[in-house]
């Protein structure tokens, strides 16, 4: 384990990393990156939807994998069940954070490049109910008491992880049989234009990564003063039968 | 006993319970038959509209019908501290689980089959499909909201919120079993499906059934234990 | 593109593409000023 002050240096830099590689990031889409050719310049927003989509896809997966460290050390290894159910909180915020970006950018493209906010094709219905899925999730968390949130929570989540793949599979299939417009990729990209996106998907990785570590700290750092006050108040009533 | 006798048991005693006052039966009827009613009066179908949309509507109604009626179904149980007794009885919580979805799974078929005729004469249903196939469609349909709900309710019984926490989490967890549902009933009614398609969409929702009756039965111990 | 046509209000384009890089910005900052003022809050406990 580190020691606290080393753990801040290393954040610290990090965060003023993360921060650099964006500001590149940021250049390299508006002012570098070629004008698209059919979209023009609204195109440009492509270089913070996609990096952002992907890592509301990746959290998800840190979410689960978490749940289930907890779910296996909640009668084996309390601590260690606690550090895990951390994790799982943070991961599960930041994953509404990224796929609330995803949906947001992704519609204001879409009305100005193909005139409609939404669609109800496989990709767009998955992402939204995932958005659903995890605000479900938070809210469980905040509505039920403290002893058993995060058990619950868990089996949320393994509920989540199971729902997502089959939704898209069944929309896809419906879709088969009632096309709806569907929002193209624009294929493969130009190679003048991956730059800017490469940069811009290290960077709000690496900011995901920032942000998600620092929630975790938060939380970590909450339960340690929760134990501590547990621990005070037990040692007080011991004193007090003196 | 085996695990059946113990599913068995608990099944028989909701069944008696509900039977001699029959609330929530009484209760999902009048809701679902409202919902029909009020769906009418928005849409003001023709014949060949409301064969398009009223597979959709059943279960919208049938939908609203079951979580007003899951609200409610483990409130017995959380009064008469009977999840802390299972948890110190010997037999598989997840018999108490089955036995109380199972029960659950009949009122709503009794709902179902009492709103059919309704059904029919309110939107002057005319079947053009093979009708036969809806006596599959209807108890695997109900079968996917009925098992998640019963969890969701269980999952949701120390919560504030709990009215809340239902809907919330049976809605999107459904999503999939909801539009395959709801695909297979218009397939039938409207005949515009080849049998194919309505097929394989029968088998997706007996899929989604096979999966999630498994995950509920294999964490509710879990839940039961949350503490 | 330059500054001044990424602030070009004309078209929905234009108007789009700040407003999306706008919101990125604004709820990335927003969640993480979120997450430091409980840091804030929170006390740190004896190591």
């Amino acid at each position: 384990m580190p020691r606290p002050a080393t753990t801040r240096i290393v954040a610290w830099l990090w965060f003023f990393a993360t921060l650099a590689v964006l500001a590149v990031g940021f250049r390299q889409a508006i002012f570098i990156a070629p004008t698209e050719a059919t979209m023009g310049n609204v195109q440009r927003i492509f270089y913070y939807h996609v990096p952002s989509a992907m890592m509301g896809l990746v959290f998800p997966y840190v979410n689960f994998i978490a749940s289930l460290a907890y779910l296996y050390w909640r009668r084996r290894d309390p601590l260690k069940a606690l550090t895990a159910d951390a994790l799982a909180l943070a991961s599960a915020e930041v994953t509404i954070v990224f796929v609330s970006i995803g949906l947001m950018t992704g519609m204001l493209w879409a009305r100005a490049s193909w005139g409609i906010w939404w669609t109800w094709d496989a990709r767009l219905t998955t992402y939204l109910l995932l958005w659903l899925l995890y605000v479900s999730y938070l809210l469980l968390r905040r509505f039920s008491s403290t002893g058993e949130s995060h058990t619950l929570a868990a089996v949320i989540s393994v509920f989540a992880a199971v729902d997502v793949p089959i939704v898209f599979m069944s929309i896809q299939w419906w879709r088969t049989q009632h096309p709806s417009p569907v929002f193209a990729d624009g294929g493969s990209l130009d190679p003048s234009m991956w730059p800017a996106f490469l940069w811009n998907l290290a960077g709000w990785a690496m900011w995901g990564t920032l942000i998600m570590l620092f929630r975790f700290a938060l939380e970590r750092r909450r339960q340690l003063a929760e134990q501590e006050a547990a621990l005070v108040a037990i040692e007080a009533s011991l004193e007090t039968h003196q | 006993m085996n695990y059946l006798g113990h599913v068995l048991n608990h099944l028989r005693k909701d069944l008696r319970i509900e039977w001699r006052s029959r609330d929530s039966i009484n209760g999902m009827l009048f809701f679902a038959l409202l919902v029909v009613v009020v769906f009418s009066l928005a849409f003001d179908p023709t014949a060949a509209v409301s064969r398009q949309i009223s597979g959709g509507i059943l279960w919208v109604a049938l939908l609203f019908a079951t979580v007003t009626a899951l609200n409610q179904s483990w409130t017995r149980e959380q009064s008469h501290q009977v999840l802390e007794a299972q948890r110190m009885a010997p037999a598989p919580a997840s018999a108490l689980f089955l036995g109380k979805a199972i029960a659950n799974m009949l009122f709503v078929l009794v709902v179902e089959a009492v709103l059919a005729p309704v059904f029919i004469v309110f939107y002057n249903l005319h079947v053009i499909g093979n009708p036969w196939l809806l006596a599959l469609i209807l108890p695997l349909g109900t079968w996917a909201l009925v098992v998640n709900g019963t969890f969701f309710a269980v999952l949701g019984l120390r919560t504030r919120n709990r009215e809340l926490l239902l809907p919330l989490l049976l809605l999107p967890i459904s999503l999939p079993a909801l539009l395959e549902m709801v695909q297979a009933t218009t397939g039938v009614l409207t005949a515009e499906l080849d049998p194919l398609q309505i097929n394989t969409w029968i088998v997706q929702l007996a899929g989604y059934d096979l999966i999630f009756t498994l995950i509920c039965l294999l964490l509710f111990d879990t839940v039961l234990n949350a503490e | 593109m330059t500054w001044q046509s990424l602030f070009n209000l004309s078209t929905m384009e234009h108007r789009h593409l700040l407003f999306a890089y706008i919101a990125v910005w604004a709820v990335q900052i927003g969640y993480l000023g979120w997450v430091a003022w409980g840091w804030s809050r929170t006390k740190g406990t004896r190591r």
